[in-house]
């Protein structure tokens, strides 16, 4: 198995704060990166597909836009996707071969920022910050 | 126990230790539980696995159709698991920064079972429940209470970690560049040795090296603890307790609980023989040489190690002490004395190795088993006659070993399910069974239209 560089933005499609009183509000989490690495990963179209449906399609263009990777992908789903290879590779290529090595996952509604560093973001709250 | 309390036990008894060990975990691949395996690769490709406390990360490589996310509270740990190739991150249990109903299974591999009240236990599973889609499944191993051939006394307990572990890591280079922590010890109070005396026949525990590359699985708290049993009890309801517990008192916990354990039955299973948990046995001590050592008079437990001990404290403690051994300290109920005299400290080499095994079957055992009970406690020019015995030890500096007793609060049958049913509606419980010593649960979370 190759070497992990950073989060992909699958995983970043994922998280959402938990600071205290947020809820759902705390999803999206903003990117600032400071530094990006792209690593080819085998494209796996059934893959792809399965796991469009699972995303929250919005957030994900946003996030590939703010780190520069946006890479014509639409901004809303169009039917038929799934047999769109070419659609299907772009998808792939912002879901798992764009990773964050360094910066922050800023909470839309708190402000509060957690780190990325060496490609691992961490989650942890404090006790006065966390939801009780 | 108060939150409060609840976390600093756990930051002491789970997170330290597992920071502090970490380094130590990269070598050592962990076996994988089958059913955990299965459970894995039964996903269906495509969908979207969380591994709640992953430690280094052994289950985010099984089943490349899917797509794995683990996560811990121990960077370290998951500094290992990401060099290896994981996704990652660092997060906590009790506050899962996932959105709603984003996972398709998740699995949560010995990780419930070190939090110490029900409130967080029931926290945890709670959470996972949330992040879970409707008809995802959830995956939950802890600690059982009832094993095979022992149990443990109460369900609150602390683990010593094995420092034998460190033997051979200390001899080798860092991983990845990474200064072992156990090579700077922790001064101790009374600055004692870095090697552990059995209490009982005052023989040094020499960590002998690891002979094969199989100290597997269950470093990261998932398999079937081996022989060490409990260390104290560690009172509910009591949040002072933790706070006047010295660091001596600890000490002397520690090395009893490690003879403690040899005196039990021990059968240990091929594959899942927790090596963590593996005592540090005096090496090539032969049961005939210990008939040899007689001290003579039946010594009290240790006169320096009583002031160490916290008046007020001892009631919570329970030895089990063969019978003829007198007790200066509380009572100590009687319990296995069968299982007690068939056990020993005078383990051979090969028993070190995987299995915390009785040497001494039957009447040879029992007759040892008496004498050595006499020497309860030695003093130092008796260690040295020991070292003159035993040939080929390797004696390595261990870390403080006082300082890594995980803490675990081990299931009762059936426990774990009925938290999720009355605790946890939204989740399902599939079924329940006792894995070699561990319970593992699976659960389905509902159809949302069911959930309330």
């Amino acid at each position: 198995m190759r070497a992990q560089a950073g989060m992909k933005l699958l995983t970043h499609n994922l998280l959402s704060s938990h600071v205290r009183g947020v809820g759902p509000r705390g999803f999206p989490l903003r990117i600032q990166a400071t530094e990006i690495r792209v690593s080819p990963v085998d494209f796996n179209p059934d893959f792809v597909t399965r796991m469009i449906p699972k995303m929250e399609w919005t957030a994900l263009v946003e996030a590939a836009e703010s780190l520069g990777h946006l890479s014509e992908l639409p901004r809303q789903l169009k039917e038929g996707y799934e047999k769109d290879e070419d659609f299907l590779r772009k998808v792939h290529h912002v879901l798992l071969e764009v990773e964050v090595v360094e910066g922050t996952l800023q909470c839309p509604e708190s402000g509060r920022l957690f780190p990325i560093s060496r490609g691992i973001p961490n989650m942890l709250l404090s006790d006065d910050e966390a939801t009780s | 126990m108060e939150p409060k309390a609840a976390a600093q036990l756990e930051r002491r008894h789970v997170h330290e230790v597992y920071e502090s060990t970490a380094a130590y975990f990269s070598d050592l691949q962990g076996k994988a539980w089958p059913r955990v395996r299965q459970f894995l690769l039964e996903q269906k490709p495509g969908s979207l696995v969380a591994d709640i406390g992953c430690g280094t990360g052994k289950y985010l490589r099984v089943n490349s159709q899917v797509y794995k996310l683990g996560c811990d509270y121990c960077g370290p740990l998951v500094d290992i698991a990401h060099s290896r190739g994981c996704e990652v991150l660092v997060c906590d249990n009790l506050r899962l920064p996932f959105r709603d109903r984003s996972f398709d299974a998740i699995i949560s591999i010995g990780v419930i079972h070190h939090f110490s009240t029900a409130q967080r236990r029931t926290r945890a599973i709670q959470e996972m429940a949330r992040v879970l889609a409707p008809g995802g499944q959830v995956m939950i191993y802890v600690w059982a209470m009832e094993k095979n051939h022992r149990h443990f006394d109460k369900q609150d307990v602390l683990i010593p970690w094995n420092p034998a572990l460190c033997s051979q890591l200390l001899a080798e280079p860092a991983p990845s560049g990474r200064k072992p922590v156990c090579g700077q010890p922790r001064a101790t109070p009374d600055r004692s040795p870095h090697r552990l005396a059995c209490s009982v026949c005052g023989y040094p525990m020499y960590l002998a090296k690891r002979r094969e590359s199989q100290w597997s699985h269950s470093l990261d708290g998932s398999g079937t603890p081996g022989c060490c049993r409990e260390l104290a009890e560690v009172r509910d309801g009591d949040s002072g307790f933790y706070s006047i517990l010295g660091k001596s008192f600890r000490s002397w916990f520690f090395s009893r609980s490690l003879d403690e354990c040899t005196l039990k039955e021990h059968v240990e299973e091929a594959e899942y023989v927790a090596e963590e948990w593996a005592p540090c046995h005096p090496v090539s001590v032969q049961p005939s040489k210990l008939h040899h050592l007689d001290l003579g008079d039946q010594e009290p437990l240790s006169k320096e190690q009583d002031d160490a001990i916290a008046p007020g404290l001892i009631q919570t403690a329970e030895w089990r002490l063969a019978p003829g051994v007198p007790r200066p300290l509380p009572r100590v109920p009687h319990k296995d004395t069968q299982n007690q005299q068939q056990g020993g400290c005078f383990l051979s080499q090969s028993t070190m190795e995987h299995r915390c095994r009785s040497a001494c079957p039957g009447g040879t055992g029992k007759q040892a088993t008496s004498q050595l009970w006499k020497r309860s406690s030695l003093p130092p020019p008796f260690i040295s006659l020991a070292a003159a015995m035993s040939t080929g030890a390797s004696q390595a500096e261990a870390p403080d070993s006082e300082a890594f007793t995980r803490y675990y609060h081990v299931f009762r049958e059936g426990e774990l399910s009925c938290l999720v049913e009355q605790h946890v509606p939204e989740l399902r419980v599939l079924s329940s069974i006792n894995d070699h010593g561990n319970w593992c649960v699976v659960a389905e979370k509902k159809p949302a239209m069911m959930a309330r």
